[in-house]
Parts: structure tokens; sequence; C-alpha cells
């Protein structure tokens, strides 16, 4: 559905099917997960059984011994290739086999390599190491001055400026504090009409995509060739590239589909490990993960938030104090960016004076955190959203209207004091308002079933500044190709781009080809991720269409062809070159503009070149007996400036609310000394079609983004955000319970309930 | 190869195939010996559905199936329904509604797909639930999945 | 997983024979859902599986005596049996269970011997089996046993059989009179292992529970009979009250462990509840049959 009318070449807002569909549905769409090279070895890793320990030895006599065994190697091993072999986007703390010691449970210690996949197992199962434990944490509030120290010395990559500072820096877990100061905190909360604090709590899930992730490297006469199923192909190709102390002209990293990412494919994962592999054995290493090895690799923060506001007796927050303690785990990945990226919107989307945020990442004994679908956006828009519904309830004020009191409208300074923007809030809440019909009485259900409502509603600026660059080819015979290294992992950035290249050049989007991402071929793009690609690439792609028309157009002159004349592409080629010969290569390179924070008091006047709003509202049923929350609909809404193909984002909105309604309501990664007890989809449910409501609505609110690609954004993680405090706060408004941690299970509802009636279950 | 090894016979995609497989290879593994890549192991337990195969006319998950078990038998894969030529209705169906984002569990949503509208042409939306239950989609594009079987129903009883 | 024998046997006889009595690394393969599992994750390296793939069809048949009951050969495919018109006329309640039991897939291939042999007391066959009075038959190197489903289960992923015994059949007797329902509550997503699985069967005459079966399964180490509560039930006017009565006492009488499921504490709420709620379905069954 949408409401924004088609570009004059009518490619541009058109829903047509992926153009991939036909090989995804036949079975037919390449995956690294299928790549097979010939004389190539499996890897197995033996991982870690403790959570912290120095390593004392490692027995490797088993495992070589066993037949069919090609090599065994450990991090000793691959430092005699590799000096430094530590790598990370933020900092370069992880080793590609762990060294000296382990810090989190699941570490790879030894690779095992075999032909045969079985054989590689059950030689990895045969190493045994011995560890002399140390004391582990865990908690991300206790991390913040615990004796137990993850990293001895912190090494920042020296890629961020605001990391510089941390550098040699000893017994900290602190990877990076975040502060942002704004007004008079102080005095507002002295001279506030009420006072409201309350401190909320996220749990560790996984992206838990359904190709596991797998990489591939093979040595070739020039260097080496990487495939692999990464979100991030030319950041691989940078770090393997500092890595070896190569020239990046020596690394080629390849992408074809992704079976998913959500974040966990990012940055560099599994490459390092069989780039090293590739060049110890002199063969090709492919080494996938299997479903468990993935919640051992990378997560989302578990996060606690405490969160302050200051209230004048109109119902309007006139101050605010937030605390973000983001537990990164074991090795920083992207955490230290998610502290300071989504850090910055910790106060919400409201017009507030006088704010106060203090962000911190913390290094722990848990497998790694990094992005996953949001940047850390949906664990503050959980905390900020259950707690104006909190303040609303006890004011006795209308959610909705309080929300409506408080709102950050067009032109109104964010905490960084960056003007807002292109950033449809207010829409985005009335829309939710009137699909729930949210002014009319609602029914509130009867005996043991009680109804609910709730509303939530969040914004996210985009990471920057960040690079994208793309070539559009028109070859001599008026076939055209989009040479891009944005990934598409499902979200369908192929159909969309080529549908910019199709817009500006006046073809059908199908006759556009995607080259997928080659490194040796297709230009440089920061990352698919933080739904960046339809602003950055999306911008580079109509630029590198936009040159290749006007050189076309320029050749055209240049062989006599007048003005507006009605000549076929290729004849303008015949003419030029005398034959079919030729092309024409059109480039575009974006970079949008962007001022840091200000180390001190985290001020900006440009923060973000835009701004992704979400919001969702819910209704529900609550089993009072059992504890039971069955939700019958689900309304999601997005400012996405214009959509350039309607359908498919519609199923990005749907397909982001739901997998944040397994976030919200049974996902979560359970521990025992550090240990992840429930790493199979036995144990670890996502949703499946049996959770999905009966009713699901998607909205996408009439908008247009400034400097976006034909008025276009990002969209991928806006349906993410309302979903969890609008479940939470229906829960509040059916049965009277507030929860303040996720996930919010049946137990926990039903202990609130009986807590209320006097009447608590037993421990 | 190990000594316990066994050679078997079976009907793969239309044609007589004779293998040798190893006693602990599953389906799956055999498969992507064969090149066919449409059933793919994800979860490992039987629970995505990724893996989904037909085995004498029933679904069976590919990654819990020992291959040495289809001996004598009748295997079908995803790459069978279009042949390389036409799609299948339910394939265009999947299509048209967008049922798929990264499409790695496309195939065994279309296999299952086919298999439900065997048993029961014309499915209520309960029915279509409780058959798919056992298959995961991460991107959840299970709304549009939903629809695509209803459309996919309607092609068929219009064929 | 590593290599070992698959015998491939063509009489039930043969394959008893090539089990071990003493050997944990011989066993017997039907489908294989559950025991692949075991052997991916490396919890179990067989020496050698005995494949009853071929062996006589006699034990994959369903039949349906004269009298009302029913036979199934412990190798019917799950969803032979969700299929079979011949249960389907004797146990509804199995068609209904089998809807929701694991998937579409694993019921093509798992079979039912397989299925109760297996000792976990997550299965939802197990309590709804029990609770209509069925018995397995049991076939071994010195003949024949019957053995009651619900003696069945010696333990958490323990039966009471020898390793060298296969269930050949089970006998559920005739159901005439009785009303059953079988409640499976997910805590996670909707389609999990059930936190609780509990199985009723019951006749109501007069308006009185003239005899009741009551299991419960998943939330206690194994399949367990609520003695008690039946006695609390038995002879008493069907009613809200009553229920509400059964419910605590069943409460009090399940030995309930913690797990991710959900706590012991929670999980005793929950057999209170359900337990109240399939007396009252299978009640309202009883007073319309």
């Amino acid at each position: 559905m949408t409401i924004h009318s088609l570009m004059p070449a009518g490619q541009v807002g058109r829903s047509l099917p992926r153009l991939e569909a036909r090989a995804k549905v036949t079975g037919r769409a390449d995956y690294v997960h299928n790549l097979r090279l010939p004389g190539m070895l499996i890897a197995k890793v033996a991982r870690a059984t403790v959570a912290h320990g120095r390593i004392v030895s490692i027995d490797t006599s088993a495992a070589r011994a066993l037949k069919g065994v090609f090599a065994v190697y450990t991090g000793e091993d691959i430092r005699k290739h590799i000096p430094q072999p530590y790598y990370g986007p933020a900092f370069h703390d992880q080793p590609i086999l762990a060294l000296d010691k382990v810090r989190h449970v699941g570490e790879p210690v030894a690779v095992c390599l075999a032909e045969d996949a079985h054989i590689a197992e059950r030689a990895a199962q045969l190493i045994e190491v011995e560890y002399e434990e140390m004391p582990a944490v865990f908690d991300e509030v206790e991390a913040m001055d615990s004796k137990a120290v993850v990293h001895d010395v912190l090494k920042p990559a020296g890629t961020f400026p605001d990391l510089k500072h941390l550098h040699g820096k000893k017994d900290t877990n602190i990877a990076l504090d975040f502060h942002l100061k704004r007004g008079d905190v102080e005095g507002a909360f002295a001279s506030a009409a009420h006072v409201f604090e309350h401190e909320f709590h996220t749990q560790q899930v996984m992206h838990t995509p359904l190709e596991p992730m797998v990489s591939a490297a093979e040595p070739t006469r020039e260097g080496l060739t990487i495939h692999t199923a990464s979100q991030s192909p030319s950041f691989v190709r940078i770090e393997i590239s500092r890595l070896l102390g190569w020239p990046e002209n020596k690394v080629q990293v390849k992408v074809p589909h992704l079976g998913g990412g959500f974040g966990a494919k990012l940055y560099i994962k599994l490459e390092a490990l069989v780039a090293a592999l590739a060049l110890m054995t002199k063969r090709p290493v492919k080494w996938s993960l299997t479903m468990e090895e993935q919640f051992y690799t990378i997560s989302k923060h578990a996060t606690t938030f405490r969160i302050k506001s200051a209230v004048d007796a109109d119902g309007k927050v006139t101050g605010r104090s937030c605390a973000v303690y983001w537990n990164g785990g074991a090795y920083a990945d992207i955490g230290p960016r998610v502290t300071q990226k989504s850090g910055f919107t910790a106060p919400g989307p409201y017009d507030i004076d006088n704010v106060a945020i203090e962000s911190y990442a913390l290094y722990t004994n848990r497998p790694p955190a990094g992005a996953l679908r949001g940047f850390g956006i949906p664990q503050l828009v959980w905390a900020y959203e259950s707690h104006t519904d909190l303040i609303a309830r006890g004011l006795n004020i209308d959610p909705v209207e309080f929300r409506r009191k408080n709102i950050l409208r067009e032109g109104r300074p964010q905490a960084t004091g960056t003007a807002m923007k292109d950033a449809a809030i207010d829409l985005v809440l009335e829309k939710i308002a009137e699909r729930m019909n949210w002014s009319a009485p609602f029914d509130r259900g009867t005996g043991t079933v009680l109804r609910g409502r709730g509303v939530g509603v969040g914004f996210k600026a985009s990471i920057s500044p960040t690079t994208s660059v793309a070539f559009v080819n028109i070859y001599a015979d008026g076939s055209c190709a989009l040479y891009m290294s944005t990934v598409d992992m499902g979200q369908g950035s192929d159909t969309a781009m080529a549908q910019i290249v199709a817009e500006v050049l006046n073809v059908q989007t199908e006759n556009v080809r995607v080259i997928h991402p080659d490194t040796d071929v297709t230009p440089y793009d920061m990352a698919t991720l933080g739904s960046r690609s339809t602003f950055h690439m999306g911008n580079a792609v109509k630029l590198a269409a936009e040159d290749a028309k006007q050189k076309l157009e320029a050749m055209a002159r240049s062989v006599g062809v007048p003005e507006n004349a009605n000549i076929e592409t290729r004849e303008i080629f015949k003419k030029k070159y005398g034959m079919q010969a030729g092309n024409v290569m059109g480039v575009g390179s974006f970079i949008p503009t962007y001022k840091s924070p200000d180390s001190v008091t985290g001020m900006s006047d440009n923060i973000t070149p835009f701004w992704m709003v979400g919001g969702t509202g819910v209704e529900i049923e609550v089993d009072t007996e059992t504890g039971h929350v069955k939700l019958t609909k689900l309304i999601n809404v997005a400012d996405m400036g214009r959509p350039l193909n309607p359908n498919i984002v519609e199923t990005q909105l749907s397909g982001a609310a739901i997998m944040q309604l397994g976030f919200t309501m049974f996902e979560n990664m359970e521990y025992d000394a550090g240990q992840v007890t429930n790493a199979s989809f036995a144990d670890y449910k996502i949703p499946g079609i049996h959770d999905i409501p009966p009713d699901i609505e998607n909205h996408i609110v009439l908008a247009e983004q400034g400097g976006g690609p034909f008025g276009a954004k990002g969209v991928g993680e806006s349906a993410t955000f309302g979903v969890s405090p609008a479940i939470a706060n229906a829960i509040h408004d059916a049965v009277g319970v507030r929860l303040t941690d996720l996930p919010l299970t049946a137990e926990s509802v039903l202990r609130g309930i009986r807590l209320k009636a006097g009447n608590p279950i037993g421990e | 190869m190990s000594e316990h090894a066994k050679s078997i016979s079976f009907e793969l995609n239309g044609s007589k195939t004779e293998m040798l497989v190893e006693t602990h290879e599953n389906l799956v593994e055999l498969l992507i010996r064969m090149n066919l890549n449409g059933a793919r192991e994800s979860c490992g337990q039987g629970l995505c559905g990724c893996c989904t195969v037909i085995v004498d006319g029933s679904a069976v998950s590919g990654c819990l199936y020992p291959a040495a078990f289809v001996d004598g038998k009748t295997v079908t894969t995803v790459e069978h329904l279009d042949n390389n030529v036409h799609l299948s209705p339910v394939q265009e169906a999947f299509i048209e509604e967008g049922a798929f984002q990264c499409g790695f569990c496309t195939s065994g949503f279309i296999l299952m797909t086919h298999q439900l509208l065997e048993e029961k042409p014309k499915p209520t939306d309960e029915e279509i639930r409780d058959y798919l239950a056992g298959n995961l989609c991460r991107c959840a594009a299970y709304p549009e999945i939903i629809k695509a079987v209803k459309s996919a129903a309607n092609k068929m009883a219009r064929a | 997983m590593t290599p070992f024998e698959l015998a491939e046997p063509k009489t039930l006889n043969e394959a008893i024979a090539l089990l071990d009595a003493e050997d944990p690394d011989v066993r017997p393969i039907s489908g294989g859902t559950a025991l692949m599992l075991m052997m991916k994750s490396g919890v179990f390296r067989p020496n050698r599986l005995v494949s009853l793939q071929r062996v006589e069809a006699d034990y994959s048949r369903i039949q349906r005596g004269g009298d009302g009951t029913l036979r199934i050969g412990a190798l019917a495919s799950l969803s032979q049996i969700e299929h079979s018109g011949e249960v389907r006329q004797v146990a509804p309640v199995i068609e209904k269970t089998m809807r929701h039991l694991s998937n579409v897939r694993v019921r093509n291939v798992a079979r039912l011997g397989g299925n109760l042999a297996h000792g976990d007391p997550h299965m939802d066959l197990p309590p709804v089996l029990s609770s209509l009075g069925a018995k397995a038959i049991v076939a071994g190197p010195s003949g024949q046993r019957e053995i009651m489903i619900e003696e069945l289960f010696s333990g958490y992923y323990e039966t009471v059989l020898d390793r060298n015994e296969l269930i050949t059949f089970v006998d559920v007797p005739s159901q005439a009179g009785w009303s059953s329902v079988y409640f499976k509550c997910t805590t996670r997503s909707a389609d999990d292992w059930p936190a609780l699985g509990i199985a009723c069967s019951l006749r109501v005459e007069n308006g009185s529970i003239g005899d009741v079966r009551l299991m419960i399964s998943a939330a206690t180490e194994k399949l367990t009979r609520l003695v008690a509560t039946e006695k609390v039930l038995r002879g008493q006017q069907a009613s809200e009250a009553l229920f509400e009565r059964a419910g605590e006492s069943a409460m009090a009488e399940a030995e309930v462990i913690d797990d991710s499921r959900g706590s012991a504490s929670y999980k005793s709420e929950l057999v209170r509840v359900y337990v109240k709620r399939a007396l009252r379905q299978a009640s309202v069954g009883a007073t319309q049959s």
C-alpha cells in the first residue's frame, strides 16, 4: 500500500518482485554456503570451555593422529605467519585463534583441517586444553569496576578519533564512555513538579541468520580470494590486507547472496582465520559455522538503562538524565560505535531542554556483542518508551496525549543540538493512533482473558560519515550493469538500486544487471548496515547513472546526433566506434556532511544526514491464570521518505517487527558460568508462523527525505523500534503489571499479576 | 569412504541413480555431492525446514535423514519443480506475493506448500499455519507466505 | 558423526539377534529423527545401528478390533497414525495431538515405537496413550511381554526396556464411554517442547466422574500418573468446584522440576490451571457423547 506517486520513468515507486526471485524459488540462488572449490579443506575449531583463563597447554596429538586430518593449528602457529594476529573494526583486540588466554566460553582455541567435514569435526573434539581459570565478569554494571579485567591493555584500532584516548589504558573494562550534556539538568530536577526514575534491562540475543556464517579463502597467483557471507566486503579486504601487510589489490573479496545477515555478518568474522589457513596450507579452506557456533560468535548487547525525568505541572518533560551500560562481551566488535551512535538518542524523540547522557561500552566474559537490526536503538526505545508510558500513567494523562505534548517536532533541537529535519515523528504517532482507533472505547475483556493496548515510537540517526561508490556501465548494445558492493541479504537492495538506475536511464528495471560485490570489480562501500544503503549507496548509484547518462549524451553530441533525437543507444556507440564496441562508464561517489560530537559536551549541529522513524501499536490478550500474552493486532508505521519499492519495504516493516517480537517475548541467551546453555533452535526459540498475530498492518507516512535519492531513506530497522515497549505498555494496560526486563515471559507476567493480588508465587 | 560405506540405488528427480554413501552421511550431504544445493542444512535439528526433501512422496528433514535410507526410494528436490522451464503455481505465487526475502528457507516452504496443497487443496488459515509450523523464516515473511499459499491454491484450482 | 555399521535385517527376530543386551553402542533405528540428533551432537557414537526399515510389514499396520480396540504396529509412522481412519474412530484425541506434535516432516519419518522407547519426558504421545489405558507389546530374545505405557518409563530418558528388546505393537483398549483430552502448554514460542503436558480420560456417569486417568508429562522427570488426584475425582459430582479442587491436588501431587521453560513454582501453577481446564473440557466431551 503506498500513498506516494510513481516517478516519471515509472521505475522508482514501482512494486516489482525481486530481480533474483526466480533463482530463489527454484533453489538455485548462489550462497557461499553452497561453495565447493577443488582441493578444498574443511576447517572445524575447538572452542574454549572456560569463560576466562590462561592457556596452560594445548594437546593436539590425538587430533593430528586421526586418519584423514590434514593439519591442526593453534594461535601460536598463526602468530608465526602473522606476527600481530589481532583484528576488529573498533579495537584490534580479537586474536585469530586464542593467544595466551581465553576470554569467553566458545572462543576458538585450535583448528583442525581435513577434506571430510566429519573428520575435521571429530579431530576438533579430540583437542585437549588445560586452563588456569581466572575470575570472570558477566554483568555490564559489575564490569564498570570489576577486579576481573577482560583485556590487559586497550588497543583501539585508530579508525575512530573518539577512541584514541583509550590507547594503552589498563585495568579497565570500559571500551568507550560517551557523555552528553545540554542545558541545566540539575536545575530542571530541582524545580520539577514530578520526578520519575526507572531502570530497565534487555537480554542478550542472537541474529541466527538461517545461512550460518561461512567464509572460504583460496590462494591465487596474485594473493588471496575470499568468498564470504559478509555484509562488508570492502572492510574485509582492508582488514585482511592490514593483517597480512599487503596492499589492498592482492586481496579479492567476493560476496554472492546472503541467507540473512541482520548485523551478524558485519566487519570481519571468519575471514581472518580462513585467510591465514589458506596461506599456511596453500589450499582452499572453507569454514562453516553450525547454528550452535553462531551463538559463540556475535550477539546483540544486553543492557542496563537508568532513566530519570523531571516533569513540570503541565506534563511537559523539562529534564532527563540517562545512563546506559552496554554488555559488549569479550571483544569490542562495533560495540563502541553502538555506545556513541545510539547513545546520543537515549532521551528519545522528545523535546527536552535539559539533558545528560552517559553511555558505556563494557567488556565482559560473554560472547561478543555487535550490531543487530537497530544498532542499539531497540534497547533504548524499550527503556524510554516504557518510562514515557509510566510517566503518563503516573500523571493520569493518556499515553498518546502525553507523547503529543512532548514530541520532538520538525526544526526543534535533538539532544545533541542538531535541529530535526525530515523526521516525521508526529505523523508516525498520529498514524498509529488513527489505525488503533485510539480515542474510541476499548474492549478490556472479561473473566480470565483481559485485553490491553500500547504504543511505542522511536528514532535513529544514521551512521556517519560513511562513503559509497558505484559504477554504472552502459555497454555497446545499450544494455547496462550496476557495479556496487552493497550486499543483498534479503532486504532487496539489488532491486531497489536497479530501480534507481532504471529511473535515471529511462529503461526497465528488469533489464539492469546488478553485479554482486567483488572487490576486484565493484567499488568501495563502507558496509551494508544501519539502513544506510538506500540513502548512501542510493545517492552514489543515482550519481553514477546520471554521470553515465551525461557521458552518453556527450558522446551522442560528439558524433553529431542532434539534441532530443530519437536514436537507440547502440546506434550512438556504432557511430562512435564504427561497430558494436566501447563502454560508457558512469561513476558516483557519495559521502554526506557530518560534524562529530564535541568530545566534552557531546554536542553537534550536524549529527546525522537523516533520521529513521518507526513506531508500533499493539493490542493483546492476557490469560490471567497462566500469564500467557497473545498479540491480536500489530500496527507498524514508519517514515522512510519515498519508498523505492513499496511492496518490498512493506515486508521489511513486518519482518523487522516480527523479529523484534521474538526478542520481546522469548528469545534469550541463557547462561551457566559463562556457558550458553541454549545454543540451538531446540532451546533458543525464534518466531514461527504460529507466533505472528492474525492482524498485521504496515503503513508508510507521506514524507520525503531531503538529500535522499528520489526522496528515499533506509527502512530495514525502523519497525523494530517500538515493538517491545508497545507490548509491555499493553500488558500494563491489561493487567496493571509493569515489566522492566526483557523478555516478557508468561512466567514474569503471572508473577506480576499474583504479586499485585497479594498472592505471590514462590521462588 | 570407510569400510561401512553402502551402495544404494534410488530415483532422483526422475532419474535412476546409484551412489556409494557413508552410513553417517545425511541426505543433504549426499545431495550436495550430487550438485543439488536447494536443500540446505541450517539449524541441523529438523526444526527450520531449510533441508526439506521429498522421499517417496513425503516431506522429510534431509539433515536428520540417513542417506542410506533412500535406497530403493524416490527422492524429489526443489530443483525438480520447474525442470528448468516452467515454474510451478506455488513458485509463481511465492514470487507474486513477495513471500521471501533472503531466500534461504524458501525451497523448504515451497516444497511443504506443494505437499500441503496435495493433501488439502483448499486449506484454511489454521491448516496453513499448522502445516508450515515446522518451517522457520528469520526474515519473517510469514504474512506473505500465508498469502502465497492461498494464491497458489486458487491457481491450482483454476488449472 | 563417525562411521558405524548399519545392519538391515529383514525380520524382527533377526533384528533382535543383532542387538546386544550389554553394549550401549549398539541400538535399533527406525525413523531415526531422535537418534540422528544424538549422533550429530556427539552424545551417541554407535558401533552398530540395527535398522528396522526392512522388517516385516506387519509391524507398521494399524488394525481395529471388532470390540472397539486398536492395535498399532510400532513401526507405523506418526503421520500414518495421524491420518488413520481407524485411529480417529477409536481415539480422536490422538489425531488432535498429532497436529501439534513436532512438525510434519518429523511425523512423516518418526515411528511410534521409537517415539516411546526414546524415553524423552517431553513427548506428547506417552501421556495421551497412557491416559487411554494403552499398553506396549514388547519382544525380546526370550519372548514377548506386555507393559502398560504408564509403566514404560523409569526416569529421565530411561525406560524399563532391555537393550535387546523392541516394542512391536501398542494396544489401545476400547474407549466406549470415555472422553479424552490432551493439553500441551508451551511457554516460549508457540511451537516448542511443552513446559507441561496434561492428558485426561474420564467417564461421566449420572453427572459423576465414573472413572478417570490423569497423566502429567514434560514438567516432571518422567511421565507420571496423578493417582491421588484421580482419587479426589472418582465418584464425585462433576463441577467447577471439583475441578478446582483437583487442580489444587495435582499441584501438590506433581513433582515439578525447573528448566528453561519455567521455574518449578511457575509450572506448578500451570499444573493447577491446566488440570482444571482439561477436566472441564473432558467432562463436557463426556456429557455430549
